[in-house]
């Protein structure tokens, strides 16, 4: 699999190299953007500030969505949930302002932002997974003498943890997603996304494909990450499924 | 020698007090009745020198209302009218007395073999290391010790069934309900979980098994009573709605149980025989 990903990720770049397409910056010109941000315009300490902002926004996010998530087995918070999770067809506009006059702190509207984004499509995939357990499962943890908060403990929590964490790494990659254009909204808190709208703004192409491929390999890099977490403390997750 | 083996012999046995009565049983779902006045009882059968469990197998055509009577005999279901009773003097079933094995063999799938079985105890009171210890002497009973390491989703199907029926065991230790357990299973397959089920009711004396089925062979092999569950007809020949047993068979009076091999006994193809002719009317 490894050595497929790797042959064909050099067709791509040998195509890319020798594209006679002009509009696209050349992979060394990419390069030489890169070191250049890096060196003199302080990419890592931008790609640090957004990366701190993004797991503060998926670990509050986390815990509301898990939080509503879990609540949507007492049928009282399940229009809740279903309003929460219409969220994702609202534009963002409107809610900086909204937030601004809560939140006095710039970093803070920006966590509220992404927060807001995340929690719309986890307690989407939530509380579908949650939805989708069968009666039996939880009709076994009731014959066992288990009280219902105890089902919820044992099935609910226990028993999809590895399907929070599934969900969790989704919307870890949305928070990316939509972190550029949340920074872009604050861009004196600094941060990849408004070096990335600078760039954009000067018609920078080397510098745009920079720094997409720089929040693109930390993503996956992210993503990876969380995988193996996952494997690690789920085993019996993975037993199941056949992987190609 | 297995515990089948030992049910050879002279069939004397005796009935001692009630282990589960169920009286009067009325239940409706969706305003259409399921069950009408279902009264059942399951005795201690008794025999001099051995170890005897409960035989029961709960028979009916497929939609009759079996898996509703499950429900309600385990706990799992409160019955418009009626109660269920446990032990002597009965004390009305609560979920968590009666060990439930469902069709698909339910188990925390993240949970290990023993992970399983240990939390099954300590949902029954036991400490820790009390769950364990008698977590590791089931395993043993159930020659699945070599298992106790792996997840539900690592084993075979009769593995499965097999910790199933030791995770009710670690709780509700006298009473199990299986549901449809010959389900989809080969011939052989049959007979081996048919012999499980009574190694497993003759492990303590007090020990009930209910098994639900429609598969009529089975059922005949495995149990000491036979109750069949079905609807009557009236006048007309239209089925009343609201299922109510029928017919109770009793195997140990007609000198049929516990017999190994007692599936190929012309008595007893003619009792199935019976009861299959009967299945057309209920």
């Amino acid at each position: 699999m490894g050595l497929l990903v790797g042959v064909q990720a050099a067709v791509a770049l040998a195509i890319w190299w020798a594209s006679p397409l002009r509009l696209l910056p050349r992979p060394d010109e990419v390069a030489r953007a890169f070191r250049t941000l890096w060196m003199q315009e302080g990419l890592g300490r931008e790609l640090w500030a957004s990366l701190a902002t993004n797991l503060q926004a998926l670990g509050i996010a986390m815990v509301i969505s898990l939080g509503l998530s879990y609540l949507t087995v007492l049928p009282f918070f399940r229009p809740l949930a279903a309003a929460v999770s219409k969220g994702r067809f609202l534009a963002f506009i409107g809610f900086p302002l909204l937030f601004t006059l809560v939140f006095a702190n710039p970093h803070w509207i920006k966590v509220a932002l992404l927060v807001l984004a995340m929690t719309v499509f986890f307690v989407t995939s939530m509380a579908s997974v949650i939805l989708e357990i069968p009666r039996e499962r939880l009709e076994h943890a009731r014959t066992l003498r288990m009280g219902e908060w105890r089902v919820v403990g044992e099935v609910i929590v226990l028993g999809t943890a590895d399907k929070a964490l599934e969900v969790t790494r989704q919307n870890a990659a949305i928070g990316w997603m939509m972190l550029t254009m949340v920074e872009g909204f604050y861009r004196g808190e600094g941060g990849v996304g408004a070096l990335l709208l600078n760039q954009n703004k000067h018609f920078l192409l080397a510098g745009v494909f920079a720094i997409q491929l720089t929040i693109l390999t930390v993503g996956l890099l992210q993503d990876y990450g969380i995988g193996v977490l996952g494997r690690a403390l789920f085993p019996w997750a993975g037993l199941t499924v056949e992987r190609r | 020698m297995s515990v089948a083996d030992e049910r050879r012999g002279p069939a004397a046995y005796e009935l001692h007090s009630p282990v589960l009565q169920a009286r009067g049983i009325d239940l409706s779902l969706g305003g259409a009745p399921i069950l009408r006045g279902v009264d059942l009882e399951v005795r201690d059968v008794v025999r001099p020198g051995t170890c005897t469990g409960q035989v029961v197998a709960l028979l009916g055509p497929s939609g009759v209302g079996k898996t509703t009577l499950f429900r309600v005999l385990a706990g799992l279901q409160q019955p418009d009218a009626g109660s269920v009773l446990i032990g002597t003097p009965g004390v009305p079933v609560e979920r968590g007395m009666v060990g439930v094995v469902a069709q698909n063999y339910p188990l925390f799938a993240h949970r290990s073999v023993l992970g399983n079985l240990v939390v099954a105890g300590r949902r029954a009171g036991q400490s820790r290391q009390q769950a364990r210890a008698r977590a590791t002497d089931m395993l043993h009973r159930f020659d699945l010790l070599d298992r106790a390491s792996l997840y539900p989703s690592q084993l075979s199907g009769g593995q499965r069934q097999r910790v199933a029926i030791a995770q009710q065991f670690m709780c509700s230790e006298h009473f199990l309900l299986l549901d449809e357990p010959f389900s989809g299973l080969d011939p052989i397959a049959v007979e081996k979980v048919a012999e499980m089920l009574v190694e497993v009711a003759n492990l303590d004396e007090l020990n009930t098994v209910i098994v639900v089925t429609h598969d009529i062979n089975a059922a005949l092999e495995v149990a000491d009573v036979v109750w069949l569950l079905g609807r009557d007809r009236d006048p007309a020949g239209a089925p009343v709605p609201g299922a109510r047993i029928q017919e109770t068979y009793d195997l140990m009076e007609c000198g049929l149980a516990w017999h190994k091999g007692i599936g190929s006994s012309p008595r007893l193809l003619e009792m199935a025989a019976k009861i299959r002719s009967r299945f057309n009317l209920l």
